[in-house]
């Protein structure tokens, strides 16, 4: 591996010098000076000028993209430099100190901005009366917890909780591991599992509608796969998406069918990244496959196994798109709690219901939360 | 040494020519356009693309002349859309199809009252009619012009196979139970019945409720009803109930049966009178079931329609209809209702064979419908909004918590259930009436 | 078992005693007729919905309602079964184009911009000592469960109207709605949790060998960043930049909330939508559409599947 060169990149105001002649030294500090205040100014200035730019929606797109790549990759590096730079005029012992929070700080603001300012606002309308005018306490949560239909979907959805990262991580740890096998064609085999997630949702909705659709007889044919089946073996068709409780799992179908792509992409990445050397020492050893990717595969991967199923354990709690489009959730008895809290929300017009119902979702995802943590020190603790 | 010369002067050069830049793109760059009457006017309606794509066309040929544009889209989820654009403020023009929605709407999205937009709400009145206006009425304001009206008391019937086989049109609720008979005796299915449609799957059904309780506990009913100055489980709307059940429970009335009626979708359910024999003669509808039917069925041949008969009482027709509500208040939004609600725009609104709008307007003449169905109905809704028998779908006027949510689940699992579980239902469906 | 053990074991054991399982002796990674059957057999289950799809959108449009797709195979050369028409139309429609290029307008910016911004903080999350460390990442975890349209009104206010907090002007009123920068900054804000956390497992999982020694040679962390991590993450930067892609091509919600519905701005989901219409009867169109969005996905999808379908190979990071 090659040494890394220790000069900073661009600019030397750092380097250390030999001391210049006393007319030169001050006009080095002068432009030293010029320049550590000049960079983060022309740097704002650079991302206001665009920002001006890119805030007409009638601009050329063409250019629009180039200059947002510009701006968006390079400006935030040159934003990230610049501040870099601006840690180093800091005294030594502040130095270390400070520069992590250059580092996660704009994604901090981002993240605020987007997504903690809406949690902190849906908080305070869960609180609220429908039309979100006055304080009406503990009401809205007294409802979430009593009514018949929101207590199913709190049901429902920890039944997606479990079902669904369940079979996605195993279905795409095991294609990964076979998959990784393959002499030839794997790449295509990792193409078809990962093409659902190409598929926009509307794309999918057609998808399953046409495996699961039902006429009854007398309506015109039916034109989902399953009830040609049916018909095929002389049974009469079935609304497929009114059966409950089994509705419940030909929904959970679609998402694993669309989110194993993404679980088997990143463990298979991680399943590559083993060294062969240990797989190979276990087979000569005498393992058995089985053996080889119960104790040496899976410990190996595991954290990577854990933020996949973190990641969709969290996706399966926010579930919404599919129930909501795939018939009328509370008459096929399959409501989850993403989907009751859009209902009340905006079809309902309550706003404080179905803020209150997105505070459960909060609260559920705490213990995953609690995990991750208790995870993340413990590899620390082995690296 | 010389790198951070040349930096430093660049930054300088590059400080300098961005401020002048900036001076420059003050003046250009715009997000909202706030000057008067220039710049866009969107109009979100919860019509199909083409009908909005129709109104594009009259209006892109009828508003000339001034520095302004329209824009009329259509919502993929109008419900949402409207609640998201309309509280974070990009909303100019909505056409709504539910009244009941009309007063969250006024608070939460902070909707322009036509008084303030400077409207004569005497004029309008006479225009489209008191009871319509009152429907936008919040707290002594008016927040909703009449843009869209159409029919739904509408059965329709194969005419081509009932002139063969001799039946004839009915007029009383008897004379329709006795056709239905008939139609059994000679060895068919007198109804075909679809209460599926995706997420609002139950909605035809509350057609079906609302029909029969006007015509059987009468208007003045009907109002107490939607305005739940009764309670949902009143003894008039369990008889409404009953009568409903009448048809739909009867072992050879409905093809399918009651129980498949949630599972079969609102357009599809009409296309078995087109077969040859017909697989159903009646079918419960409303004005806009045209566009479900097969390509190549005539108008007045093939098919027509009757009204649905009178019961108990008389009653009128049943219709709804769009209001426009109005979110920012600015010169070119209210030239652009002005417009709107004329009878030119009116007029040619109703040539357009995309969609079935009739126009709420009452100058609008009957010459302007391209469809004889739609003249027709055009003139029977004239003379119920003039008599003051013509009612708004009931389900679109009370909260949506209930006329988007109990209502039409109520009625589904009445389906489901049968006859008995009537009573169950209409209860649970009072105790879902929101508070406030 | 060290890695040095493994070495030594390697080299000392010559391949005379047949390696179990699996064909060939010394060959690890063949897989016998069990691995490809079972693999072949998965994927024609993961396609068989797609196919239903695919033969959709080039059936006519009265034979899509009247008959089950599969009956297609019954008759495959039946002239008259299969037509393009569904995609002439659906190209026909009129502002594809224009739609196209507004859907890379919002699509590229908003893949590279997360990226950038997530990397930075994923490397200080795995390798930086600072106070509240956990505390901070655990957060940006919990913050996935955001359902995204809570917080779509709350920042759609924010454009339009700013915020100010008890007279202080917290937020200036930029009146960002329709514009680029609006939807960027929203996937920015959105997909940063996930990148963060893919990222930083990622990064965290590099040996820390490499990065002692390159302190040990005096670079800080700025350049080991730059330097260092970021060429050694490119298989992850790609996958994580291949999600992103897709996710924004294929929404509507956010584009259409903060750029809005208008034809001049609208994105490429949005246009198709436009044509099918909610009624969801018109299936031959809506399936054509479905793959004329999916097209540019996919070709981004294959170009870079590379980085990931062949995974780091263990030499790259040994030393």
């Amino acid at each position: 591996m090659s040494k890394i060169d220790p000069a900073p990149a661009g600019g030397g105001a750092v380097a250390a010098a030999a001391p210049p002649p006393r007319g030169n030294a001050l006009w080095v500090f002068a432009l030293r000076v010029v320049g550590a205040v000049a960079i983060p100014i022309v740097a704002f200035y650079i991302l206001w000028v665009t920002f001006d730019f890119l805030r007409d929606s009638e601009a050329n797109r063409v250019i629009v993209v180039g200059v947002a790549v510009v701006v968006g990759a390079g400006g935030v590096f040159f934003l990230y430099w610049a501040m870099n730079r601006a840690v180093e005029l800091l005294p030594q012992r502040y130095r270390e100190g400070v520069r992590p929070w250059i580092f996660v700080g704009p994604a901090m603001v981002l993240l605020s901005v987007f997504l903690v300012y809406p949690v902190i606002n849906t908080i305070l309308i869960s609180f609220k009366d429908a039309q979100s005018q006055s304080f009406v306490g503990l009401d809205n949560f007294k409802f979430v917890f009593t009514d018949e239909s929101m207590l199913r979907s709190i049901r429902n959805t920890l039944g997606w909780m479990i079902i669904v990262p369940t079979a996605a991580v195993a279905i795409g740890l095991a294609f990964a591991t076979l998959a990784d096998r393959l002499r030839r064609g794997e790449a295509v085999a990792k193409s078809i599992i990962f093409l659902p997630m190409a598929i926009s949702f509307a794309g999918a909705s057609i998808t399953w509608r046409l495996i699961y659709s039902f006429r009854p007889a007398g309506f015109g044919s039916n034109i989902g796969l399953l009830n040609g089946i049916m018909l095929g073996l002389g049974q009469n068709p079935v609304d497929w998406l009114s059966q409950h409780p089994w509705n419940n799992l030909y929904l959970m179908v679609i998402m694993v069918w669309m989110q194993t792509g993404f679980a088997m992409v990143i463990l298979s990445a991680a399943i590559k990244s083993i060294p062969d050397e240990i797989i190979e020492a276990a087979r000569i050893d005498g393992a058995s496959e089985w053996q080889v990717f119960r104790r040496i595969m899976v410990p190996s991967i595991l954290p990577t196994i854990v933020v996949v199923a973190t990641y969709m354990v969290i996706n399966s709690l926010k579930v919404f798109d599919i129930v909501f489009v795939m018939g009328n959730a509370e008459l096929n008895q399959t409501e989850v709690i993403a989907e009751r809290m859009i209902r009340w929300f905006f079809i309902g017009q309550d706003f404080g219901k179905g803020a209150a119902i997105a505070v459960v979702l909060f609260i559920v995802v705490i213990p995953v939360m609690v995990w991750n943590v208790r995870r993340f020190r413990e590899e620390e603790m082995i690296r | 040494m010389r790198r951070l010369r040349m930096l430093s002067l660049l930054s300088i050069v590059l400080l300098i020519g961005g401020a002048c830049k900036a001076n420059e793109d003050e003046g250009g760059a715009t997000g909202a356009a706030t000057e008067a009457n220039t710049g866009k006017v969107n109009v979100l309606g919860a019509g199909e693309p083409e009908e909005m794509a129709a109104l594009q066309g009259i209006a892109d040929d009828q508003i000339t002349g001034v520095d302004y544009t329209v824009e009329f889209e259509s919502a993929g989820n109008f419900e949402q859309d409207v609640q998201v654009r309309g509280q974070g403020g990009t909303l100019d023009v909505i056409l709504l199809p539910q009244p009941g929605a009309l007063p969250g709407l006024v608070t939460s999205a902070n909707a322009v009252s036509l008084e303030d937009m400077g409207y004569d709400i005497g004029e309008l009145e006479a225009t489209f009619g008191t009871p319509f206006m009152d429907l936008g009425l919040v707290d002594g304001k008016h927040y909703g012009i009449p843009t869209n009206i159409n029919l739904k008391s509408m059965i329709w019937y194969p005419k081509d196979d009932f002139d063969k086989a001799g039946y004839k049109v009915p007029t009383t609720w008897d004379d329709l139970m006795a056709l239905s008979d008939q139609i059994v005796a000679d060895g068919g299915t007198p109804w075909c019945v679809g209460f599926q449609s995706e997420g609002s799957t139950g909605w035809p059904a509350t057609d079906w409720m609302e029909d029969i309780m006007l015509r059987t506990a009468g208007p003045e009913a009907y109002d107490q009803w939607y305005k739940h100055e009764i309670p949902f489980n009143d003894p008039s709307v369990v008889t409404a109930g009953k009568d409903f059940g009448d048809v739909m429970f009867h072992p050879d009335y409905v093809l399918g049966g009651a129980e498949n009626t949630p599972g079969l979708a609102f357009g599809d359910a009409p296309l078995p009178m087109f077969d040859e024999p017909p697989g159903c003669w009646l079918h419960r509808q409303a004005s806009f079931i045209p566009a479900f039917f097969p390509k190549n069925a005539k108008a007045g041949v093939d098919y027509d329609w009757f009204p649905f008969p009178s019961i108990t009482t008389e009653g009128g027709p049943l219709f709804a209809g769009e209001l426009a509500m109005v979110f920012r208040n600015s010169p070119e939004v209210k030239d652009f209702v002005d417009r709107f609600m004329g009878t030119d725009f009116q007029c040619a609104m109703g040539g357009i064979t995309a969609a079935s709008r009739i126009s709420p307007n009452v100058n609008v003449g009957s010459d302007c419908y391209s469809d004889e169905i739609l003249a027709d109905s055009a003139e029977v809704l004239k003379e119920g909004l003039t008599a003051g028998t013509a009612r708004f779908d009931a389900s679109d006027l009370m909260p949506a918590a209930v006329g988007s949510g109990s209502f039409w689940t109520g009625m589904v699992k009445y389906m489901k259930e049968g006859p008995s579980s009537l009573d169950g239902i209409l209860s649970d469906i009072d105790s879902s009436w929101p508070s406030s | 078992m060290s890695l040095a053990q493994a070495g030594d074991v390697e080299e000392a054991a010559e391949p005379v005693v047949a390696v179990p399982q699996g064909g060939g002796v010394g060959e690890v990674r063949t897989g016998g007729w069990f691995v490809r059957l079972t693999i072949v057999a998965v994927c024609i289950l993961w396609l068989i919905p797609a196919l239903g799809v695919l033969i959709t959108s080039f059936r006519k449009e009265d034979l899509v309602n009247t008959s089950g797709w599969w009956t297609a195979f019954a008759h495959p050369f039946q002239a008259g079964a299969w037509t393009v028409e569904n995609y002439r139309s659906a190209l026909d429609a009129g502002g594809l184009g224009n739609s196209f290029l507004n859907s890379l307008a919002v699509t590229i910016p908003s893949t590279v911009i997360p990226i950038t911004i997530a990397a930075f903080a994923a490397y200080a999350f795995a390798w930086m000592e600072f106070k509240g460390r956990y505390v901070l990442f655990v957060t940006v975890v919990g913050l996935l469960v955001v359902p995204l349209q809570m917080a779509l009104i709350p920042i759609l206010k924010l454009y339009v109207n700013g915020a100010t907090l008890f007279d202080y002007v917290v937020f200036p009123q930029l009146h960002l709605n329709g514009t680029f920068l609006a939807v960027w900054l929203a996937h920015a804000g959105f997909g940063l949790p996930l990148a963060i956390y893919l990222l930083r497992n990622y990064i965290g999982s590099l040996p820390s060998s490499i990065i002692e020694s390159a302190k040990i040679d005096g670079a800080d962390h700025f350049t080991i960043f730059w330097r260092l991590i970021v060429p050694l993450s490119v298989p992850a930067l790609a996958a994580f930049a291949i999600f992103q892609f897709l996710w924004v091509w294929n929404d509507l919600l956010v584009a259409y909330v903060f750029l809005g519905g208008e034809r001049s701005v609208q994105v490429l989901t949005l246009n198709l939508a436009n044509l099918v219409g909610s009624r969801g009867e018109n299936w031959q169109l809506l399936t054509s559409a479905a793959f004329i969005s999916m097209a540019l996905p996919l070709v981004v999808f294959f170009s870079l599947q590379k980085y990931f379908v062949r995974g780091l190979t263990a030499g790259a990071v040994k030393g």
